[in-house]
């Protein structure tokens, strides 16, 4: 057929078409910095972090109880004690509170605390704020309020020491405190002078009345957030006395942002499938930093494919971890060994005894009628444990099991514990972790029905029992007990490591420094420019 | 005219109801939690089931459908569940946004048709390049349309924002809606060209306009008072449809241009379950569907008055 003979309107067509493109190429080829020289540090003082996302709800220390919004509430509000930066295990470090003493029963904890600390109002820190802040989250019931609900007493012997009583042991108490959803100190006369009818929880959607090193000058929830650096700041100032925080809600369009150099750095936001691209860039900065979080493999026992412990043995045993992890998550993680999250337990005691074996599933299979259906679900949106999913079920459709992924939303998930059996068969978790660095704040979210992550309910009254004997006295053998007990039901795989993902600018300095393993955030105050 | 809009009118009031009942019916049967993404993942148990009490959760269905309905009326849509904000509150923030976005989109949806139907039906010279580029790009899906977008005039030819709002007074706040407008607008553009070009197609080869020109009316005339009054009709009602059509697809293009309307509010909205805030958005959207095909009748009968 020759061009001429097509018609006038399918031959415009055909050139319309064959255009598009070609100004799509054209103009991916022209401009745009092709040189792969860093973009130019910012000369006004500015840092911009881009948010994936809206951080959903308000950051108030004790509202807050979700993701990226820790990036406000960890930088305009500081607790007594932290997890020490740049360390990839648990260790407490001061923060308020330059050091304390805990009593040997794990009941009375005395705090002293720095001198020399104002709030972002002006007025200065006390011991009595520490009651106050205790206070204020217990009346606002949020998430996080069970980091007080021991608490029994508030003493304050002085200015600068805070002496707290729990009602009963608890070993896992500087955890809680040190935890990023942990109680934060807030001004008194702020918070008074600003109650209203709900203790202060409308006007800290928009506001802040902490100590942190910056404060919040302007709040566009759903658009934007503007810290202003605050300079009564007690500690070290960072040159950036500006930081803002766009909401991008799209990956692609902040990954966009940054290449382009509106962007200064962006944390554990970008999707895997860009690690190629920023690893070993000579125009960005790429880094991997340590987490609580884990990649984790829940199985359902209320469903008939997995009724017996065997099944479900079998099933764990046919992962192949190492190639997952290696295949999905890349270098944003590691193959976890252990049974809770990476040096909870001194010396990796808690060691995870799973082989990789596919050979009890291939038994186990052959036992099932033909085409027997099941399920392994994930989260909507997580693209990491959709692939672990995929990959997985196709590992059982080989076996003759009808296997299929399928995403449910988060809501759905957290709604399944009313009902197990409306769940699917396992379930990928592609990152998750407790609120903080205890074995017990791990062991109770994971396998106490009661804890929150339990999805399906799998539990062991003796476990609950060893983990509520451990968190009384911090005897790290009866948690690992525990959790060997626990792995025993064959629910449970703890796949990996997971990492906290940070691409910055190449002029940004003070990563590693301004990370710890529990926040999953930066602290601005330590960021700095290169010379 | 006055019988038509109190017709229109009441159709509304039944439309808000039966929307009400389905958006309420789904929420209850959704197997989401609202209190546990109220909390956040980590909560447990007993502090999840005292939320569902202090959200009303817990009460009989009629009397939290009662209530839902009696808060509507007053503009009342609860507090989210997720931004811990009056929804109403977020409405008046994000609403704004996504009506801009709109008008700006179907401004250019209205040109771009213009220019679609008026270069074919009067054969201008080389404009079925440009119908063919129309033709071409409105059958690309939207994100795909807006990466594109975002790629080609912002990261590489920097030429435009690539995503929110814009803060910079009105030439940034413009230049922020250039991209996302022109992506909503696409479609719609298409599909009210092609109504309209059919409609001056046919009018052109009418006796009237035959006779128009023969009396020696110039090519302006002929189109402004002959032609174009008669072929609009059908356009306008595809008009009012599509500009519905247009709020419908906020809820992408705003996702991809971090645009803070709506339609970004629905989006994170749903993972969450937050049930107040996708009912209100919901209602608001059904109610403004109904108020835009309303307009869109009562101008079509304004321009064709053998339609009333």
């Amino acid at each position: 057929m020759r061009f001429s003979s097509i018609g006038r309107r399918t031959r415009t067509l055909l050139v319309a078409a064959a255009a598009v493109p070609l100004f799509v190429l054209a103009a991916c080829s022209g401009g745009g910095d092709e040189s792969g020289a860093p973009n130019a540090a910012p000369t006004d003082g500015t840092l911009t972090v881009g948010l994936l996302g809206d951080i959903g709800q308000p950051p108030d220390p004790d509202v807050y109880y979700a993701n990226n919004g820790l990036a406000i509430v960890l930088n305009t509000y500081e607790g007594l004690v932290q997890y020490a930066n740049d360390k990839d295990t648990v260790e407490i470090a001061p923060r308020l509170a330059t050091s304390w003493e805990v009593d040997p029963g794990n009941t009375v904890f005395t705090f002293h605390l720095r001198q020399g600390v104002t709030f972002h109002d002006g007025t200065p820190f006390t011991s009595a704020a520490v009651k106050v802040a205790f206070d204020r989250r217990t009346a606002v019931k949020g998430g996080a309020a069970y980091m007080v609900a021991g608490v029994k007493d508030v003493a304050t012997p002085d200015e600068l020491t805070a002496v707290v009583t729990l009602s009963a042991p608890n070993s896992a108490f500087l955890d809680y405190l040190a935890s990023p959803f942990g109680p934060k100190m807030e001004s008194p006369t702020a918070l008074a002078a600003n109650a209203g009818s709900d203790d202060a929880q409308t006007y800290l959607q928009t506001h802040d009345v902490g100590t942190g090193p910056y404060t919040i000058e302007t709040a566009k929830p759903g658009t934007s957030w503007t810290l202003k650096q605050y300079a009564g700041y007690w500690g070290e100032k960072s040159p950036f006395t500006t930081v803002e925080l766009p909401i991008y809600t799209d990956a692609s369009a902040l990954q966009l942002a940054f290449d382009h150099g509106d962007v200064s750095a962006v944390v554990a936001a970008l999707p895997s499938s860009s690690l190629e691209k920023y690893e070993g860039s000579k125009q960005f900065d790429s880094y991997m930093l340590p987490t609580l979080q884990s990649a984790l493999v829940t199985v359902n026992p209320t469903k008939e494919f997995f009724r017996s412990q065997q099944a479900r043995v079998a099933f764990l045993q046919s992962i192949d971890q190492k190639s997952l992890v290696d295949q999905v998550l890349g270098s944003r993680s590691e193959p976890a060994t252990t049974l809770y999250a990476k040096g909870m337990i001194p010396g990796g005691a808690d060691k995870q005894e799973i082989t990789y074996d596919p050979a009890p599933m291939t038994a186990y299979a052959k036992t099932l009628p033909a085409g027997t259906a099941m399920t392994i679900g994930y989260a909507s949106g997580n693209t990491n444990a959709e692939q672990m999913a995929n990959i997985q079920a196709a590992k059982l459709q080989a076996l003759g099991i009808k296997a299929t992924a399928a995403s449910y939303p988060t809501s759905q998930v957290f709604g399944w514990i009313n009902d197990p059996t409306q769940g699917p068969d396992a379930f990928f978790d592609g990152n998750n972790g407790p609120d903080g660095g205890s074995p017990y704040m791990w062991g109770h979210v994971f396998w106490d029905a009661s804890g929150g992550i339990n999805y399906f309910g799998c539990e062991v009254e003796e476990v609950n029992a060893q983990l509520d004997q451990a968190v009384a006295t911090g005897d790290d053998a009866l948690y690992v007990a525990a959790a060997e007990e626990y792995a025993k039901t064959g629910c449970y795989y703890n796949l990996s490591y997971n990492k906290d993902w940070v691409v910055a600018q190449k002029w940004l300095t003070g990563v590693e420094e301004s990370h710890n393993i529990g926040a999953n955030e930066l602290d601005f105050s330590k960021l700095g420019l290169r010379k | 005219m006055l019988r038509f809009l109190l017709r229109r009118t009441g159709s509304l009031i039944v439309v808000l109801l039966v929307l009400s009942a389905v958006v309420f019916l789904l929420q209850q049967v959704s197997p989401g939690d609202p209190a546990r993404a109220a909390l956040g993942a980590n909560a447990s148990r007993a502090a999840v089931a005292a939320e569902r009490h202090r959200l009303g959760l817990d009460d009989p269905l009629a009397v939290q459908f009662l209530r839902f309905l009696g808060h509507a009326v007053r503009g009342d849509f609860g507090t989210s569940y997720r931004t811990h904000r009056p929804v109403a509150t977020d409405l008046a923030s994000a609403f704004p946004a996504t009506l801009e976005l709109v008008l700006a989109a179907f401004v250019v949806a209205l040109l771009l048709a213009a220019l679609f139907a008026a270069s074919s039906a009067l054969s201008w010279p080389f404009a079925g390049i440009g119908r063919g580029v129309l033709l071409v790009v409105a059958t690309a899906p939207p994100f795909l349309l807006a990466l594109v977008g975002i790629v080609v005039f912002y990261a590489r030819l920097d030429w435009l924002p690539g995503s929110g709002r814009g803060e910079g007074g009105p030439g940034s706040e413009l230049a922020h809606l250039v991209l996302p407008a022109t992506v909503l607008a696409i479609a719609p553009a298409l599909a009210i060209g092609r109504i309209l070009r059919a409609g001056l197609e046919a009018t052109l080869a009418a006796d009237h306009v035959r006779t128009a020109r023969s009396k020696g009316l110039g090519q302006a005339a002929v189109l402004g008072r002959h032609v174009v009054r008669n072929a609009i009709g059908p356009s306008l009602a595809m008009s009012g449809l599509q500009l519905g059509f247009l709020f419908a697809g906020t809820v992408v293009v705003e996702q991809v241009f971090s645009w803070p309307g709506m339609g970004n509010y629905l989006a994170s909205s749903i993972p969450t379950s937050d049930y107040p805030a996708i009912a209100a958005v919901t209602l608001v959207l059904g109610a403004v569907y109904v108020v835009v095909n309303t307009l869109a009748d009562v101008l079509q009968t304004a321009a064709d008055p053998r339609l009333a």
